[in-house]
């Protein structure tokens, strides 16, 4: 079963927060179809988060077809993100790692590689729009 | 999330005043059910004040209260909607927390001591020892205990996690948010600790110099503020449209604090969202003294 | 509210019974010997037929277990400033009171629940202690009748339950009052402490009016039978006028077992003070001088303990009004 982990200090809210692990999850192959997501006590037990707050992540994965709650038994996932599949991320990784051997080997540090994805990014979203 | 009917905590121009001191003026507040509520301030504010006022441990001098539909009072039928944790926690010193279990099983008329004890045995806190050699953190998790014991419909505690190590707090605040979800339970907490209660409280009510400054949902609130950062130069357009609540001013930058009154047109002023600490300092400077924000402005010109 | 009651204040309860029960002992002990000392003496005196004068050479007793009795009159400020005070300033000033009044029951019936046992309990330990020391007092009484002099008065009969209601009363009331335990239990002590003084000095005496008697020097006086109480006694000249009467104390005559001041007796007599109380009182008499006592009649003294008494439980209840408006109006 998944455990959710919530970061006081990030800019993300706190119910964003556990929608993205899930997905994330699910992309990972942590959560596979038809597992049960912890119940809304049991993240709070465990994260003292407002109860609220997991309602509300649970009913946005709902709302994106990712889950379904259950009467009397729980919330279960029934879908996954669009996306490649699971195995996408994994040969991705591979040939990033590769990358950024090169890139420490050429000299640069976290902060530049971090920099330059940022600016790469933006690059490209710009060119997506033009 | 859909707004609920019967609001569990409804005041009018609530006031009290002692001989020569005015300790809460003209509060007018509502906390829906259900909410956990974060009541925040400076000390001195009026926190425990109103928290006594709610729970009918004193009497108002000015303005309306109402409690889960009534008038606080001290009938069994009240008493028993309510739970009330004061700051000093306090408890016998010299009985024993199974002493205490035995008072609130003789005089509540609903009492769950199964589930306390169950509770005290998973945080492993010794029940035939005398209270007053337990740790602060021991009495907290007790008193919390014994005030969810009585299952009451609303919950007010007043720094009861002033005196916690991390973990100690963590678990106080996930057994508070567990018996929320459980159902039926609104809860009112007063803190200093703002990430605490970011994590954990949905509503906010925020009191500086013994009046409410904000009370409402916490992601409502901080979507109505906003933080503009630009060149220093005349802001009045800005304090017209909006109401400022902290201005900072350096030689050459100005950072405003506004809660909006409409769409923010400046282009000069680059704008952001506000966070819920950087929000409650800001309503907290409002009522201290402008020396502090001097002092971070190092090197630059006044 | 029974068993919180019970749980609160056993340790308070057991120190007391172990007190009460000590006490008991001595005078159940003593008392018993006393009582076959005194009858032993009056049967052997009646056969002599000198049984007037016993009540002079009998002595019963000792100076420590008479002192200890003594020491009782204490017995219902002691339960005042320690049952009373605590019983609501302590929960004020330690907070508890925002933890008991908070559970399900009102103010209203916490306070009945804690002032009611209380009382209950004063009323019995000061019963009972009375009890002992005027069955322990009874031979003392038959022989030196003081029973109903100030002193004896207080520790005897059913003042003393008066006595520890009030007290206790005190206590709460200063303790809701004050809101802090040792202040409380300092009032406690010092007003109860003046108004007994004030109400037993002061007031008692005019309960009913005292009755006036007065007599020859020329014959022995006819003192009144019983267990009187004298409040005062003196002379009286040929005119009415009455010279110096005073309660006790001064230089004076003893006259048929009473105290006479002599203040301003004719300087005729006054030379002739050391020649003896016969020709003293011939010339007192020969000047139109009668001693006069006023006293309260043995048979009023079982009136006066009810009067007393009464006028403590009234105190008492107002006193437990003031309470109860105190706690459940003010904040907690």
């Amino acid at each position: 079963m998944i455990s959710f982990r919530l970061d006081g200090r990030s800019v993300v809210p706190p119910y964003l927060q556990i929608v993205q692990q899930v997905r994330q999850a699910l992309r990972m192959g942590v959560l596979d179809l038809g597992d049960k997501l912890p119940t809304v006590r049991e993240v709070v037990a465990a994260t003292a988060v407002n109860p609220n707050t997991v309602l509300k992540a649970y009913r946005d994965l709902e709302r994106d077809g990712l889950v379904e709650p259950r009467a009397g038994q729980g919330t279960f996932v029934v879908g996954r993100p669009a996306g490649p599949p699971p195995g996408t991320h994994s040969r991705l990784a591979r040939s990033l790692a590769h990358w950024v051997r090169g890139a420490r080997e050429a000299g640069l540090d976290d902060e530049s590689i971090e920099s330059l994805l940022r600016i790469t990014l933006r690059a490209a979203a710009e060119e997506e729009t033009a | 999330m859909a707004s609920s009917a019967q609001a569990a905590i409804r005041t009018s121009g609530l006031s009290k005043r002692y001989r020569k001191v005015t300790a809460l003026s003209e509060a007018t507040i509502s906390v829906p059910e259900g909410r956990i509520s974060a009541l925040i301030g400076p000390n001195g504010a009026g926190k425990t004040t109103l928290l006594r006022l709610l729970a009918g441990l004193a009497r108002p001098t000015g303005g309306d209260v109402a409690v889960l539909g009534a008038r606080p009072g001290q009938d069994p039928a009240f008493l028993a909607g309510i739970g009330f944790l004061a700051q000093e926690i306090p408890l016998y010193q010299r009985f024993t927390a199974e002493d205490h279990l035995g008072i609130g099983a003789h005089l509540n008329s609903r009492w769950d001591g199964d589930s306390a004890r169950r509770r005290l045995d998973g945080l492993s806190i010794p029940l035939g020892q005398k209270v007053g050699t337990l740790s602060g953190g021991q009495r907290a998790q007790l008193a919390l205990a014994l005030t969810l014991a009585k299952r009451p419909r609303l919950l007010l505690l007043d720094e009861p996690v002033a005196a916690l190590d991390p973990l100690a707090r963590r678990q106080f605040l996930a057994h508070l948010a567990e018996a929320v979800a459980d159902g039926g339970l609104t809860v009112v907490l007063s803190s200093h600790l703002v990430a605490d209660l970011e994590r954990t409280c949905d509503h906010l009510i925020l009191l500086a110099a013994s009046q409410v400054q904000l009370c409402g949902d916490i992601d409502t609130v901080l979507a109505e503020h906003q933080v503009l950062v630009g060149p220093r130069k005349d802001t009045t357009a800005i304090e017209r449209d909006h109401t400022l609540v902290h201005a900072v001013r350096t030689a050459r930058q100005v950072t405003l604090l506004i809660r909006r009154g409409g769409p923010v047109v400046d282009p000069a002023f680059e704008a952001s969202d506000v966070g819920l600490e950087e929000l409650v300092l800001g309503y907290m400077g409002q009522h201290a003294s402008p020396a502090p924000a001097r002092l971070t402005m190092i090197g630059e010109e006044q | 509210m029974t068993w919180l009651v019970w749980r609160q204040h056993r340790n308070q309860a057991y120190f007391a019974a172990a007190a009460l029960a000590l006490l008991a002992v001595a005078l159940l002990v003593t008392g018993r010997d006393m009582a076959s000392q005194y009858h032993s003496a009056l049967a052997s005196c009646a056969a002599s037929h000198s049984c007037g004068n016993l009540g002079d050479s009998l002595i019963l007793g000792s100076t420590p277990l008479t002192l200890l009795v003594g020491f009782t009159v204490v017995v219902p400020c002691l339960l005042g400033v320690f049952w009373g005070g605590p019983l609501v300033a302590r929960e004020l000033e330690t907070g508890t009171s925002q933890f008991a009044w908070l559970q399900g029951v009102s103010r209203r019936r916490w306070l009945t629940a804690q002032v009611g046992w209380v009382l209950l309990a004063a009323a019995a330990w000061g019963g009972a202690v009375s009890g002992l020391v005027t069955w322990w007092s009874s031979p003392q009484n038959a022989l030196k009748h003081q029973n109903f002099q100030p002193g004896q008065f207080d520790i005897q009969g059913i003042v003393p339950i008066g006595y520890a209601l009030f007290a206790v009363a005190l206590g709460i009331a200063a303790g809701a009052l004050i809101r802090r335990t040792l202040p409380a239990m300092a009032v406690t002590l010092g007003v109860f402490t003046l108004l007994r003084l004030v109400i037993g000095q002061d007031f008692r005496s005019h309960y009913l009016t005292p009755l006036t008697s007065t007599f020859s020097f020329l014959h022995p006086p006819a003192v009144p039978k019983g267990s009187y109480w004298l409040v005062s006694s003196g002379v009286v000249g040929p005119h009415g006028q009455v010279p110096g009467v005073s309660s006790h104390g001064g230089p004076g005559i003893s006259f048929g077992g009473v105290h006479l001041p002599i203040g301003h007796l004719p300087s005729a007599c006054q030379a002739l003070v050391f020649q003896g109380p016969a020709r003293f009182g011939s010339c007192l008499a020969a000047q139109g001088y009668r001693a006069v006592i006023n006293y309260q009649p043995a048979g009023r003294y079982w009136a006066f303990q009810g009067i007393e008494t009464g006028i403590f439980v009234l105190l008492a209840a107002a006193l437990i009004a003031v309470t109860a408006i105190v706690v459940i109006r003010r904040d907690a």
